[in-house]
């Protein structure tokens, strides 16, 4: 049976990567294609649902890795002999996280020189967004193709305990936001922008939903938080369960993304889905994905993203006509139309195989 | 004309009207400019400065901190049964953790010892680069000599009105850089314009304006790309290095919103050249570019309305342009 493995170098079931490693893998095994997945660090649940990378069998057909980040495990994938494909979900640039982690500064050095030197190695090569596309593209990449991420958007029912807590501190526009805790999400800025919007309009509190990221970024949040005294506007809720997580989407008024950095942006989707009014800042990414779901600004000035924030709050009309939309745009990201384009992109690809 | 169509065109209206909205409150002065700018000065304080750059010192030191496993299980707990249980569990299997987290803590020590010798070696590596490029940058002192006590910067003040004119529909903040003194930077305000100024920290301004003493380079290297809603490229024109003065400029460039106006001051390379001893003219890499030289740079960025400007006594030009 013809061999079409996944190269991945972490692989874990709570991750976006790692999620659209274990549904690529169903897909390519639906189309009659013997489809394991090896990485070099795994989680503990699935330890016996996927292998180490030395076990990655040298007669394999075709190999498809998983580029995130720099990793050995890339190298395994270049010197291999099969068809090789690439599947980019982008790399956050150093000058972002340079300064905050040093660690993963390096990782994210070694995945972009690693992305520029398999450029001719690489026979085809799928990327989240036209945003990644790009960046291959301008690397000389060949037979680069844009399909989403393969992710569920989660329907899980709310938890009642949750909702009816931020129900009942409910005082003035919901602003939430999900996303790591991490600079090129930047969360300062949407604390400067709730904090104009508080000082020109009316009662705001902001909801941060994510895990911590870099050491260090949310004590700097935390600090500008407090300086610009609104400990009791912000939430840091931290890492939540997807019943918590739906709460947090059913009970906020607009979800606001002014990330400096984003291949893909899942939240948005997720935001949209639940009939979220999403305004977001129009870079990288995120101006594709959002499309014309939601209100994308070119600047995201703190006084510029205050009178969004307000304008939605004080337009019922506006926040209708935005979740209606939304709701459209989060289909085209829909589980089935994107394992659909996925199905095709294999089948066609692999038919000589 | 479709939903999504209609819905996007919808949205494009709204985002134009948000836009004109907040113009029109910064342009009240109902923006909290003194507050959001002292955010901003509280987030670049605490931005640390650890980088690769800098080796991984930090990095190497936070392993080592996490690397230590405390084995006394935390035994707090709502209920005062949940406690004793946590303790007397914590008691029994107390030899059982300690055994675990000594290993777990000898590992980190032994991760950490191969970062410690990479940081070495890249440290080292980064003295030899020094000590090469002084090598190869000869004769960087006399350089240094000749540029002591000589003033080659161009006098802009009469330009203030055509660049008030120039910069006062601008939407965004207007960067001046690299600025020799503050007067400019208070005419464009006193004109309405949101300017600041970026001078390098040698530079005596007074701090009525708002200046950030920072070099240039580095300023641009913390701002965003399209940050910025016009730029006044002076100083550097007139002393360093081509590589430096198109380095400026692409950086800018970079920062800059579409449609921003920019406008480059520059010595006339004539008044440049009168202005110097002929040892100072050969030995210093830096001269001023001819106004062509900016206009065709300008253009090949797809400026439109290149205006070049010649002060009263033909020593300095101004061009002005504004980008696509």
């Amino acid at each position: 049976m013809t061999g079409v493995h996944q190269l991945v170098p972490t692989i874990s079931p709570r991750d976006a990567v790692g999620n659209h490693t274990l549904a690529l893998r169903e897909v390519i095994r639906e189309l009659g294609f013997d489809s394991e997945i090896f990485s070099m660090f795994r989680h503990p649940e699935l330890m016996t649902d996927t292998h180490y990378v030395d076990r990655l069998p040298p007669d394999a057909d075709v190999v498809i890795y998983q580029l995130s980040i720099g990793s050995p495990v890339a190298e395994r994938w270049a010197q291999h002999a099969g068809l090789k494909i690439a599947n980019y979900h982008n790399i956050t640039p150093i000058s972002l996280v340079g300064k905050w982690d040093g660690l993963l500064a390096a990782e994210v050095q070694l995945g972009r020189d690693q992305m520029a030197r398999y450029a001719e190695r690489c026979d085809h090569a799928i990327c989240d967004s036209d945003f990644n596309k790009s960046e291959l593209d301008e690397l000389g990449y060949t037979s680069t193709e844009t399909i989403p991420v393969l992710f569920d958007v989660t329907d899980a029912i709310p938890d009642p305990s949750a909702l009816a807590k931020l129900e009942r501190n409910r005082r003035g526009t919901q602003i939430l936001f999900v996303g790591r805790i991490a600079p090129n999400k930047a969360h300062h800025d949407l604390v400067a922008a709730v904090r104009t919007l508080r000082e020109l309009h009316d009662d705001a509190h902001l909801h941060f939903v994510g895990t911590d990221g870099p050491p260090g970024y949310r004590k700097v949040v935390e600090t500008i938080v407090t300086h610009a005294g609104m400990r009791d506007h912000v939430t840091f809720h931290g890492s939540v369960s997807q019943e918590e997580l739906v709460a947090h989407y059913l009970s906020a008024d607009v979800f606001c993304c002014l990330s400096d950095h984003e291949g893909f942006c899942v939240p948005v989707i997720e935001a949209m889905h639940h009939g979220l009014p999403v305004v977001a800042y129009d870079c990288t990414a995120v101006g594709e994905t959002v499309g014309d779901g939601g209100l994308l600004l070119k600047d995201k000035n703190p006084l510029t993203v205050a009178c969004a924030l307000h304008r939605i709050g004080s337009d019922s009309g506006l926040a209708q006509r935005l979740r209606v939309a939304g709701h459209e745009r989060a289909k085209v990201f829909d589980r089935t139309t994107t394992r659909d384009r996925f199905s095709q992109y294999f089948s066609s690809l692999l038919r000589s195989l | 004309m479709s939903d999504s169509e209609s819905d996007a065109n919808y949205f494009k209206e709204v985002v134009a009207e948000i836009e004109a909205e907040a113009q029109r409150r910064s342009s009240s002065g109902e923006y909290p400019r003194a507050l959001l700018r002292s955010l901003d000065e509280e987030f670049r304080r605490w931005i640390p400065d650890a980088s690769l750059e800098n080796g991984v010192e930090d990095t190497i030191r936070s392993i080592e901190a996490a690397a230590y496993v405390d084995p006394a299980v935390p035994t707090s707990s709502k209920s005062p049964l949940g406690r004793c249980v946590k303790w007397a569990v914590r008691r029994l299997t107390y030899f059982y953790h300690r055994h675990v987290t000594q290993q777990i803590t000898a590992l980190g020590i032994h991760i950490t010892r191969p970062l410690r010798l990479l940081d070495a070696s890249l440290k080292s590596v980064n003295r030899r680069l020094s000590a090469l490029e002084d090598r190869l940058d000869v004769d960087a002192a006399a350089r240094s000599e000749v540029l002591v006590g000589i003033s080659i910067s161009s006098s802009f003040e009469e330009f203030s009105e055509v660049l008030g004119q120039h910069f006062n529909q601008v939407s965004g903040r207007v960067l001046i850089g690299d600025l020799p003194n503050a007067q400019l930077l208070k005419n464009l305000r006193n004109e309405g314009v949101d300017a600041y100024g970026v001078a390098s920290s040698d530079t005596p301004i007074q701090e009525t304006v708002d200046v950030r003493h920072e070099h240039l380079f580095d300023h641009l290297g913390d701002l965003g790309n399209e940050s910025l809603g016009g730029f006044i490229l002076c100083g550097i024109p007139d002393y360093g290095s081509v590589n430096e003065q198109l380095r400026a400029l692409r950086l800018l460039l970079l920062r800059s919103k579409p449609g921003a106006s920019v406008a480059v001051i520059v010595l006339h390379p004539e008044t440049w050249r009168k202005r110097l001893s002929p040892v100072a003219t050969d030995l210093l890499y830096g001269r001023p570019m001819h106004t062509e030289t900016w206009s065709y740079l300008l253009s090949r960025e797809g400026a439109s309305n290149i205006r070049v400007t010649e002060s009263s006594d033909s020593s300095c030009c101004l061009i002005t342009a504004s980008l696509l």
